[in-house]
């Protein structure tokens, strides 16, 4: 995530979301989320692929989709 | 998880296809902190959100050597954008119109449109991009892309309302183009097509942002940009250097002779020759040098030149010919110097892995291009290397250069010697095993003397039970050599046969493959061919040299040996000798001899 958003890896945590990020629009968010399901071989539904901005939900989000995947 | 990687990792990141976007990503932060040659800023305008072009043109610049900075612009606002990137002095800009959003929804309404609004719509359009083009007058070079369609039509002919206005909108904008030399089409139709339709958009992000495409699609076409710039001014192609055997057409002139190379319309694999030969042609006549650079004998290839009845390349196609043996490099350096054009405009095709190596090697900045083994995908291959001259776009100027570069080329006639062949040839680790009478070669010595001409001293036949009676005969050995070098064992490849008479060791024969040829192996068997002969009880050695229409390469072969000439004959036989204690010429450094028997 850090990678893709420009900033430090130790910025990342339970509190980062859109709000909190510098530079985490929703283009940037675009190509996040693009990059998650390529490194977790996941798709993210439409309905989830646009609200999951902050990173807890990014989190469960991805947990659930790799369960249903196993 | 966030490891660092070298720059190296980082490159082979960017060049490998399996590459996900954070490798990517990485690999292009490492890179974009190592000092460039040169950096060029490119200003993306789109009528679509296209935020990831940026990354992969980063991508592909980087591969090419140029460190890309990517400037973007507003939405849908190509005359404002080129403004401001004119005012920012950008040289490059990627234009990218969208059908689909030239209205909302724009593919899914035509249908019901009122009559008149597509006309009104492609008035406004021309107007839009005529001056959006003129704005960008000043600038290197503005790409362009032409409209695709994001849906498919429901009706299976395809020729619904959406493909006839498709069609004509492309008219307008290829219309608008042509009236600016600097202005590059993109068909972004035929990137959708190499993409795949299903792989190329993304319709989450088309509906949420207006973002409608994948990273595959925009990787596509910042690969195709990239090329279409030559790296963003990195390389600029003009010359193709060809071989001949196994490359224009199949077989080894040599050995099979001027009739019997295949080459043609209607047999396999000449016709696979025979259709590359015509992909070259076209090069040629767009404006690319051909050169020959082939190991050979040269009334062989002039002979294919102008006789050979399917031939489709002929002498006048070539800008200037090196067929002879030295080594690749120094011939490549040659033309460069005589065509006055730089290696770096270079593109080098050749069959062998050893003369692609050795090119590859000594000149990194000639692009090498070795013919496939699988003849099948070799008018692909051309095709690749058709793009390296031609993405780039022919001004008419450069047709018929060749003419020009001819003469050049005759007046300069001059020879490079590679002071790196030797170190070349050392990293090969060459192994020569030199085996004497082994029986069971005498089927594949035999069928070499029947083949070999060029590098044949007295270009004797031999039938596999001559060869084997020789074996067998106290009188004589047959050595047999098998070369093998990092890129494995070439096999059986050369032979020479001796007859012992008293104190006289006498080469009857003494031949090698061509393919092994220009690498020290021909003189690194004799010191132990004569010592094995002093071990028998012999002091001196003798050898001919019989003048063939193919053997002149091997003329002075036993001169370089350091024999001396005993008698000559008018048809220019000539015998050699030398007392054993004299023989002193020394195997080359760079190959490890063994033998056996």
């Amino acid at each position: 995530m850090a990678t893709v958003l420009r900033v430090p890896a130790e910025s990342i945590g339970p509190d980062s979301s859109m709000d909190t990020v510098p530079g985490w629009d929703s283009l940037r968010h675009l190509t996040l989320v693009l990059a998650l399901e390529e490194e977790f071989g996941v798709y993210i539904p439409d309905e989830e692929a646009g609200s999951i901005t902050p990173y807890p939900l990014i989190k469960l989000v991805l947990t659930e989709l790799l369960e249903a995947k196993a | 998880m966030r490891g660092a990687i070298g720059p190296a990792d980082a490159r082979a990141v960017l060049a490998a296809d399996s590459s996900t976007l954070v490798q990517l990503l990485r690999a292009i932060e490492t890179l974009e902190q190592e000092p460039q040659e040169r950096t060029v800023r490119v200003g993306v305008s789109s009528s679509a959100t296209v935020d990831l072009l940026g990354v992969y043109l980063r991508r592909h610049g980087l591969l090419a050597a140029t460190g890309i900075e990517v400037v973007p612009g507003t939405f849908d606002d190509p005359i404002g954008d080129i403004e401001r990137f004119r005012d920012a002095g950008i040289g490059h800009v990627v234009l990218l119109p969208f059908f689909d959003g030239l209205l909302p929804a724009f593919e899914d309404r035509l249908a019901t449109l009122a009559p008149g609004a597509v006309d009104a719509l492609e008035e406004r359009l021309r107007s839009r991009y005529r001056l959006t083009l003129e704005q960008a007058r000043e600038m290197d070079t503005v790409f362009l892309g032409t409209f695709h369609r994001l849906g498919t039509p429901a009706d299976i002919g395809g020729r619904d309302v959406v493909a006839t206005v498709l069609e004509r909108f492309n008219a307008v904008l290829r219309e608008e183009a042509a009236a600016f030399a600097n202005v590059r089409l993109v068909d972004t139709e035929d990137v959708v097509r190499t993409v795949g339709r299903t792989a190329a958009f993304d319709a989450r992000f088309y509906f949420r942002s207006r973002a409608p495409y994948t990273g595959a699609f925009l990787d596509e076409l910042a690969r195709r940009v990239t090329a279409g710039a030559r790296g963003f001014g990195a390389h600029f192609h003009k010359v193709l250097v060809l071989d001949c055997d196994n490359t224009l057409w199949g077989g080894v002139v040599g050995e099979d002779s001027a009739t019997g190379i295949q080459l043609g319309p209607h047999d396999h694999p000449g016709s696979v020759f025979w259709r590359v030969q015509h992909q070259i042609a076209a090069l040629r006549h767009q404006g690319v040098l051909l050169c020959l650079c082939t190991k050979n004998n040269p009334d062989d290839v002039e002979e294919v030149l102008r006789r050979h009845p399917d031939m489709v390349l002929r002498p006048e196609d070539f800008a200037a010919t090196k067929v002879n043996w030295d080594d690749k490099p120094a011939n490549l350096r040659a033309l460069a110097a005589e065509l006055g054009v730089g290696l770096d405009s270079m593109v080098f095709l050749d069959d062998s892995p050893f003369e692609c190596e050795a090119v590859r090697q000594q000149l990194p900045m000639v692009t090498t291009v070795q013919v496939p083994a699988t003849l099948s995908v070799y008018p692909q291959v051309v095709q690749q290397v058709a793009e390296l001259f031609l993405a780039g776009g022919v001004t008419a100027e450069s047709r018929d250069k060749t003419e020009q570069y001819r003469r050049r080329a005759q007046a300069q006639e001059l020879q490079a010697q590679s002071v790196d062949q030797e170190a070349y040839l050392a990293s090969l680790q060459l192994t020569v095993e030199l085996r004497r009478d082994v029986r069971a070669d005498a089927a594949r010595v035999s069928e070499l003397s029947q083949k070999s001409n060029q590098f044949n001293l007295t270009t004797r036949r031999y039938s596999v039970a001559e060869i084997e009676r020789l074996i067998d005969s106290p009188q004589h050995a047959v050595y047999s050599l098998v070369v093998g070098d990092t890129f494995g064992s070439a096999g059986l490849t050369g032979a020479a046969v001796l007859r012992y008479d008293g104190v006289r060791a006498h080469v009857e024969s003494f031949f090698l493959s061509c393919r092994v040829l220009g690498r020290g192996v021909e003189t690194a068997v004799w010191p132990q061919i004569v010592d094995d002969a002093v071990a028998r009880g012999c002091s001196e050695l003798r050898a001919d040299f019989v003048p063939t229409a193919k053997n002149a390469q091997v003329a002075d072969f036993y001169d370089r040996l350091g024999l001396r000439i005993a008698a000559e004959a008018d048809d220019g036989s000539r015998s050699y000798r030398i007392e054993a204690d004299d023989f002193d010429t020394p195997p080359p450094a760079w190959i490890e001899m063994s033998s056996v028997g």
